[in-house]
């Protein structure tokens, strides 16, 4: 083993969050290196479908300070109201910094970028382009990534951070296409590796969402913020977890269970389907639960719209509808029910994205600013990634820029050769998927939508029980070099089991509800007295441990939250 | 059925014996053909690369005089034609706004506007199935006795099969059913639903001559006496440019290619005089005397 | 619903290739990804493969099934399982093989990058550094091209390339044009030129697999037309393939019918005609070599020819030519007929209840 190669700035993760770092680092006169397990266009942002937020006020009066009050409010008043500030002040232009760069996306007819509205949203406000706004924003920024010819480590899967003299120096990874681990250097370090809806057996995300960037700083002692916060997206299909764009609601469409009747009238009577996802989820499976859904769903009613409609604004939704449930959205209801789908907590990081340890930053959905609070609005996700991204790859390069010294020890890479034959060694023990999957469904069940103290608890000695197994001795069935992808699954579910932890440990110490979190049947309203504050998980001999930080608060004082 | 006839540029000049074999065939399969003449070439891909306005209004040129005969369907018998004909139709009759631009321009030149709508069919389905195909039984006494048959799909009779959409086109079936209706046995091959290269064949000869050599070698491996295409460009690379490919590998596969009225017409009992073999670089002298004809 | 699958593993390493059967249990919804899921977890470990969204926009799945290339995540497996047909899963077609069904993406991202696979801007910034006001339909030129996910199928199943593994490629080529075509790109006649060369454009042989093929719409061959249109408008024409496409429509506007005998010299010019008169006297022998004289004119062909001087002055050429069809074969694409209105949906028999608002008396919290 060796390393690779060293830069000034090290990226890891190639989505919307990691690209537009890379880009800004290298703008800023850095040398800067990505590692990606996949090809960066094959990264997770680029399924976002419905949009991305900015007070650009093209379809109406809107402004920063609007956009940020809907942000806080949406937060459940745990956001972090000068982080919400900059976002909302910021975005605009790097909306613009997007369409000089080629984004396509829709218009209006006056030749200005269209906006639609959205979940929570006081004025339309969600740039988009059709239903496919992730889809433009990677390919725009892979674009930009070629034209700087910035180094990319395509199937590069990173492992662990290396860390010495107090500072982030390097990643080790396992290179996926040749075999065999190999360290690249940094001086600094930005981890944008996504979140870890995996952890979920029905679940909006991609099979590469494990949460490996957020196990890395874990497990190298550094804070996470608000673990308990999983949000869960409106609009799934079943079995599947797919997602149908909140952009389906942007463009009118209702939310009905069984009977027809949209009953998003009893829970949000004025914003209706576009409430807050908490609340439309919240909705959804009270509606659910008492039997006025059919086989586990309530139904998204797109027949109003259209089919001009449906075919120019939702192309996208309506073929994953005809594809994965076999319904033509244009004659039928289609089935959803609410999934996971975004992680509001994560690696927590300063404004500029610098976490703790010196020399690594975060951001995007790994990253914990904390924008979302207990709850994101729907098109704000894809402007962190961009702003905050831009933020954390600037704050890396002028770090990066006035340092020199950079030094990777080789008892780290030891270390990692030898985990790395304890785990291929394993010749009895079971298949990872059986563990998988029961991570998978138990978290659905004992910590989804609705949480209950009795479920939590019973949570947590299910995955004492699953860290046994895997402590215990998984099978790796390949033990050859190349596209191993059997060994980083069991890296990558390792990483989910202690994760998990993190998750329902917080969540069982709560005692409120605040958005995403809700226990309607023993702590079944918000206790601003007490816990209007976030959680800190850190991993202390093996387990993580739990401690509280400050809401850094502005300008709004926390309010009743009705839709 | 009385259809308006559309040959198309080749069997009209250097494929004159597909035409002459069609005429002869049609009455046969219960085809009454009124053929076109005031039209012009479809224009190929190469008109519509070059100037696709221009191959737009060319083809709606072609469907209304057809219309204008009164029938339901224009019937051609080219792969080319046929695609370029059905993206043509499938643009006016789905969009309002342009059939009526096209229209204007048309009428403007005093050609009639194309109001009444036709249908193009491309002769291989006619005759693979309906009342085509037992006319066809009927009409193929005279049989191939068991030839084996390489049949050669070509792209644009199959490709793209939202517009063409008669057969599936991965698995299609047309020519082996009407191979085996006229008596012969269908060889199957991998290549006989790729490009023969025709297209490419004067810009990229090499290039085109990689596509070509695969149908013919796999038919020839499999060993089959002859082939069969439903597209006079197919046929032109591979019949008259076998000889380069012989320059080219110093392979001389001698394979007999067949225009498909030429095959049904052979099991008809049609004359020299109608299927014009002599016209064919590659002579088809061997397969015909296999079948003692 | 049990599902069988045969499956060609290859080991680059030592080059071995070998055929695999499975035969698993999998649920009635799943796809071929699911099952190669399952092959994986429960079967055999060690069969390579890549995937990560699994709903159709990542790219990452492309395979051969049956010798054409798909989307895994995409081919719902049901009616292969019912039909009772096992089919054969390989890696996609020209490229390289890693490992079973795992292909060396390089030469793919080679080609890509080979075109300047990013916008170029023609302006300044945009005055007040907002966006730049562009209509719907104007975007609309380079819709079907942005829609493209790399994913590959193209490619894979490309004729042209398969015979010249230079050939620029179907993706490659879609991508260029999602740029020729983004009015915001200043460097348009320069992109033209790059992509008028050798393995470029007019190597294309309209073989129509790509369009095929792409589980996006992409249409990279209409792409592909696009900008061999736009080229000639722009009079970079001195391409054989752009000479031999120019000859047909002096054709169709001088004689109705293509002037075949010419068609050579006019594409390969002169020399390169006469190098081949073996061969031409070859065709002429049979007749395949019509006399250029007198010239065989179709009925009415003054037609034709104000056909052509109409339209030059209406100017609906290069790419606009080929976009102004899109919204009637975009209908084919969505396979929609369209007509009924609402309240014929909301009655057609077994239809979903209507939705409906039921006032209540108090809002229930959430």
């Amino acid at each position: 083993m060796h390393v690779e190669a060293t830069h000034d700035v090290l990226v890891v993760g190639a989505g919307c969050a990691g690209m537009r770092a890379a880009i800004e680092a290298h703008d800023a006169g850095a040398d800067v290196g990505v590692i990606s397990k996949l090809h960066p266009t094959r990264s997770h942002s680029g399924a976002a479908e419905g949009g991305i937020n900015a007070a650009l006020g093209n379809a109406g009066d809107d402004s920063p300070e609007s956009h940020t009050f809907d942000t806080v409010k949406g937060s459940d008043y745990i956001g972090d109201q000068d982080a919400i500030e900059i976002l909302c002040r910021e975005a605009p232009g790097d909306i613009y910094q997007l369409e000089h760069w080629g984004a396509v996306f829709s218009r209006r007819e006056d030749g200005k970028l269209a906006q639609r509205p959205f979940g929570a949203a006081g004025s339309p406000r969600t740039v988009f382009a059709a239903d496919i706004t992730g889809h433009v924003l990677i390919q725009v920024l892979y674009e930009q990534l070629v034209k700087r010819e910035i180094a990319v480590y395509e199937e590069f899967f990173a492992w662990k951070l290396v860390e010495n003299d107090d500072r982030c120096q390097g990643v080790i990874c396992w290179d996926l296409l040749n075999g065999g681990l190999k360290t690249v250097g940094g001086k600094t370090v930005v981890l944008a590796t996504g979140g870890q809806g995996r952890i979920y057996r029905t679940t909006t995300n991609a099979y590469a969402c494990t949460g490996d960037g957020t196990a890395m700083a874990l497990h190298l002692g550094l804070p996470l913020k608000d673990m308990e916060f999983m949000q869960f997206h409106p609009t799934t299909l079943y079995p599947t977890g797919i997602l149908l764009t909140e952009g389906c609601r942007g463009e009118g469409a209702y939310l009905i269970n069984k009977d027809g009747e949209r009953f998003m009238k009893r829970y949000a009577p004025n914003a209706m389907e576009l409430a807050s996802r908490d609340v439309v989820s919240r909705s959804e499976q009270t509606e659910i639960d008492q039997g006025r859904g059919i086989d586990g769903s309530i139904f998204l009613d797109m027949r109003h719209l259209g089919a001009a409609r449906i075919i120019e604004r939702l192309p996208g939704s309506r073929e994953l509808a005809m594809t994965f449930a076999g319904i033509d959205p244009i004659y039928d209801p289609v089935p959803v029910r609410p999934g996971a789908h975004y992680h509001m907590g994560g690696v927590e990081t300063d404004n500029d994205g610098a976490t703790e340890l010196t020399g690594l930053y975060a951001a995007g959905e790994v990253a914990c600013v904390s924008v979302h609070g207990a709850n994101r609005l729907g098109g704000n996700s894809l402007m962190e990634t961009i702003t905050f991204g831009r933020r954390a790859g600037r704050a890396a390069a002028e770090w990066a820029l006035s340092h020199t010294t950079i030094d990777v020890p080789r008892s780290a890479e030891a270390d990692a050769e030898r985990e790395l034959r304890d785990l291929l060694d394993v010749s009895e023990g079971e298949r990872p998927w059986q563990i998988r999957n029961d991570l998978g469904t138990s978290m659905l069940e004992n910590f989804g939508v609705f949480r209950r103290e009795e479920q939590m608890l019973a949570q947590l000695d299910i995955m004492d029980g699953l860290r046994e197994r895997y402590q215990r001795g998984v099978v790796i069935e390949d033990k050859g070099d190349v596209f191993n992808t059997d060994l980083t699954q069991v890296i990558e579910l390792g990483n989910m089991l202690d994760l998990a932890w993190c998750m329902v440990q917080a969540g069982i110490a709560r005692k409120e509800s605040r958005g995403a979190h809700a226990r309607p049947y023993d702590y079944p309203t918000r206790d601003d007295e007490n816990f209007m504050k976030h959680s800190i998980s850190r991993w202390v001999d093996g387990a993580p441990q739990l401690s509280y930080s400050e809401v850094r608060v502005t300008e709004y004082e926390p309010m009743e939250r009705t839709y | 059925m009385r259809v308006a006839y559309y040959k198309g540029c080749l069997a009209s000049l250097s494929a004159k014996e597909l035409d002459s074999a069609t005429q002869a065939l049609a009455p046969k399969v219960g085809l009454e053909l009124v053929e076109l003449e005031s039209v012009t070439c479809c224009g190929a891909g190469d008109i519509h690369e070059a100037e696709p306005d221009y191959y737009l209004h060319l083809n709606a040129r072609i469907l209304a005089y057809a219309a204008a005969e009164g029938v339901d369907t224009l019937l051609t018998v080219c792969n080319v034609c046929t695609l370029n004909l059905r993206q043509a139709n499938f643009i006016l009759l789905g969009d309002s706004d342009v059939r009526a631009r096209v229209n204007e321009n048309l009428v403007s030149i005093g050609v009639p506007a194309y109001e009444r709508d036709v249908d193009v069919r491309h002769l291989l389905w006619e005759i693979a199935e309906g009342e085509g195909y037992e006319k066809l039984k009927a009409a193929a006494h005279r049989g191939l006795k068991g030839l084996k048959i390489a049949p050669f799909y070509g792209c644009q009779i199959l490709r793209p099969s939202r517009i063409q959409g008669f057969e599936d086109p991965d698995r299609p079936w047309s020519l082996e059913r009407i191979i085996e209706a006229c008596g012969g046995e269908a060889i199957d091959y991998p290549a006989k639903i790729k490009c023969c290269g025709f297209p490419i064949i004067q810009a990229r000869e090499e290039t085109a001559l990689g596509e070509l050599i695969q149908p013919i070698e796999q038919a020839v491996e499999a060993g089959a006496d002859a082939m069969v295409t439903p597209c006079p460009l197919c046929h032109l690379s591979l019949d008259a440019w076998q000889s380069k490919l012989k320059a080219e590998t110093g392979r001389d596969f001698k394979m007999p290619i067949l225009h498909l009225s030429q095959l049904v017409g052979v099991a008809a009992g049609l004359q020299e005089s109608e299927l014009r073999f002599k016209r064919h670089v590659v002579s088809v002298k061997p397969m015909l005397e296999k079948i003692e004809v | 619903m049990q599902v069988g699958l045969k499956v060609w593993r290859y080991n680059a390493r030592t080059g071995e290739r070998e055929l695999a059967e499975y035969e698993v249990e999998a649920p009635e919804e799943a796809t071929l990804l699911d099952v190669l899921d399952i092959v994986k977890d429960k079967h055999d470990g060690t069969l390579a493969y890549r995937k990560s969204c699994r709903m159709m926009i990542c790219g990452s799945c492309g395979m051969r099934m049956d010798g054409a290339a798909v989307l895994a995540c995409k081919t719902r497996m049901y009616d292969v399982a019912q039909a009772g047909h096992v089919p054969v899963i390989s890696a996609m077609g020209n490229l390289p093989i890693v490992k079973d069904l795992v292909v060396d993406m390089e030469p793919f991202w080679h080609k890509f990058m080979s075109v300047d696979p990013f916008l170029r801007p023609g302006y300044d910034e945009p005055p007040g550094g907002r966006e730049n006001l562009i209509r719907q339909e104007r975007m609309n030129v380079i819709h079907k091209e942005s829609l493209c996910i790399n994913c590959g199928c193209c490619v894979s199943e490309c004729n042209a390339m398969e015979s010249d593994p230079r050939f620029l490629g179907p993706q490659a080529l879609a991508k260029a044009m999602r740029f020729v075509g983004d009015p915001r790109d200043g460097h348009k006649i320069e992109r033209l030129d790059a992509l008028n060369s050798e393995h470029g454009i007019w190597e294309c042989t309209r073989c129509y697999f790509c369009n095929e093929r792409c589980p996006k719409g992409v249409d990279p061959r209409d792409a592909i037309a696009k900008l061999g249109a736009e080229s000639i408008k722009e009079g970079i024409d001195g391409d054989m393939g752009a000479k031999h496409a120019k000859w047909f429509v002096v054709s169709a506007k001088t004689t109705g019918w293509l002037r075949e005998t010419e068609l050579v010299p006019k594409t390969q010019g002169l020399v390169a005609a006469i190098k081949q008169t073996r061969f031409a006297l070859d065709l002429a022998k049979k007749g395949k070599v019509p006399p250029p004289v007198p010239p065989h004119v179709a009925k009415n062909v003054r037609q034709a020819r104000q056909l052509h001087d109409l339209l030059q002055q209406q100017g609906v050429n290069g790419y606009a030519g080929i976009v102004q069809g899109e919204h009637a074969l975009g209908k084919l694409a969505h396979g929609h007929v369209s007509g009924e209105t609402l309240e014929e949906i909301y009655d057609r028999p077994g239809a979903f209840p209507r939705p409906y608002i039921e006032e209540a008396e108090e809002a229930v919290t959430s």
